[in-house]
């Protein structure tokens, strides 16, 4: 098992992925340092955001009310108009923000020089870990964007065309290209996307990180083949944190 | 001669409004006025818009789940027996784009007893995928999750597309489907072989 020595080792030259221009291309907000649902939210625009997500999480976006979000947050409706022009606009902000941390913890895992399938591994897991360790924005993000507007939906469709770039890569082994579809890729990641969500709804979100080796066969399997891909999930599965 | 009832008649009438207007636009009296009927007949039928709506996206997850299933059941061969399936879906829903975008697309957006209705209807389509598991050498290996999640790729190829304006254009995926669906269960490289055949 020398990851070195495989095809899918590296990066093609002839197709540089760098995960910060695929970030800008996209025009999302690039990582930031600063974590989400910390213990005190401190500005007031942090704690209306949290309050947004916190609402979308209990009662969905649509009955979401800007009523809601200041009684939540602690502030004076004023204080909400100086921030947002309505309740899309602060919805939108609270999504970037997510992006933003998803992105941040993307770029964190990712290194060029790694192994494709080695990044697969580490950026699921540290997906599933930041989506986990933040249930109210992981179910905005995942469940609540998708559906809430053309912006919103942009900006998800938007993360989701970086992923899939990544996993492009897979496809730099020469063996298999001819005959994989295009889309191979984009559907491995909206496999891996149903069962999140089906997980977040069923109220499982704390226990996301148990999915990882299920999502690393998934993604894996059309690049590496069976064996190879059921390798990787055996590894990812040694990977998680004991006691999950 | 007879007539569509009018529960029918409003089912009818919540595919054609919300794939016109989208379902956050849509109101009740639209649908009364597309469906011909009073508000006291609507409120008869159901609570309320979403009740009309949820009714109507189970009617159509029936028809779909009973034309893949005869499909599936017309061949021997598990691959086989998946590309009928899948062929009836695509096919199904290029005829009916309306209902195609109710099904996959304005379902997510209605809200979170939609999500758990339609979560409900794609666990249906699991067991048409699960045999590929004996059918495959070694298929008791593959991860629990396997047919969940190629539910999961088929559904988000089909939704794309139909969100892109190209229902119309579904029954050409059916090579691409076919392989996302076969892909967890053969490896590429057979996967490939059973698409390209026929």
């Amino acid at each position: 098992m020398p990851p070195t020595s495989s095809p899918n080792g590296n990066a093609s030259p002839s197709r540089p992925v760098e995960l910060s221009d695929l970030i800008e291309q996209e025009r999302l907000p690039a990582g930031r340092d600063a974590l989400l649902e910390p213990p005190v939210a401190h500005s007031q625009r942090e704690r209306i955001l949290g309050s947004m997500a916190k609402s979308c999480a209990e009662k969905g976006y649509g009955a979401t009310t800007i009523a809601d979000i200041c009684t939540a947050a602690g502030v004076s409706r004023a204080t909400f108009y100086e921030l947002f022009k309505d309740k899309e606009d602060c919805f939108h902000a609270a999504m970037e923000l997510s992006l933003a941390d998803a992105m941040g913890t993307m770029v964190s895992v990712y290194s060029p020089d790694k192994p494709w399938a080695t990044m697969v591994r580490e950026g699921t897991a540290a997906f599933l870990g930041l989506l986990a360790s933040r249930p109210t924005f992981a179910r905005m993000a995942m469940i609540e964007a998708p559906a809430s507007g053309e912006r919103a939906f942009q900006l998800y469709a938007s993360g989701k065309r970086v992923l899939q770039a990544l996993l492009e890569r897979g496809r730099d082994d020469p063996l298999e290209e001819e005959a994989i579809p295009s889309s191979a890729a984009r559907a491995a990641l909206s496999a891996a996307e149903s069962l999140i969500v089906g997980q977040i709804l069923t109220g499982n979100t704390t226990r996301l990180m148990e999915l990882l080796p299920d999502i690393v066969y998934i993604t894996t399997v059309p690049y590496l083949g069976q064996e190879e891909a059921l390798r990787q999930a055996r590894e990812a599965e040694r990977e998680l944190p004991a006691d999950g | 001669m007879v007539a569509r009832s009018q529960r029918e008649r409003l089912l009818d009438a919540a595919v054609d409004v919300v794939a016109a207007k989208g379902y956050g636009a849509t109101t009740v009296a639209d649908l009364t006025k597309e469906a011909g009927v009073s508000r006291t007949t609507f409120y008869e039928h159901f609570k309320d818009k979403e009740a009309c709506f949820l009714a109507a996206f189970d009617t159509a997850a029936d028809v779909l789940a009973r034309r893949i299933g005869a499909a599936f059941e017309t061949e021997e061969a598990w691959p086989d027996r998946v590309r009928a399936g899948l062929a009836a879906l695509l096919e199904s829903l290029a005829g009916e784009p309306q209902i195609a975008r109710l099904a996959l697309v304005d379902i997510g957006s209605a809200g979170p007893q939609a999500q758990r209705r339609y979560r409900a209807a794609l666990q249906r389509m699991t067991p048409f995928f699960d045999e590929g598991r004996d059918f495959a050498p070694g298929g008791r290996r593959l991860p629990a999750n396997t047919s969940r999640m190629v539910v999961g790729a088929v559904t988000g190829l089909v939704s794309d597309e139909i969100e892109a304006g190209r229902a119309d254009r579904l029954p050409e995926m059916l090579p691409e489907v076919l392989f996302a669906s076969l892909v967890p269960y053969l490896g590429p490289a057979a996967a490939a072989n059973a698409v390209g055949e026929r």
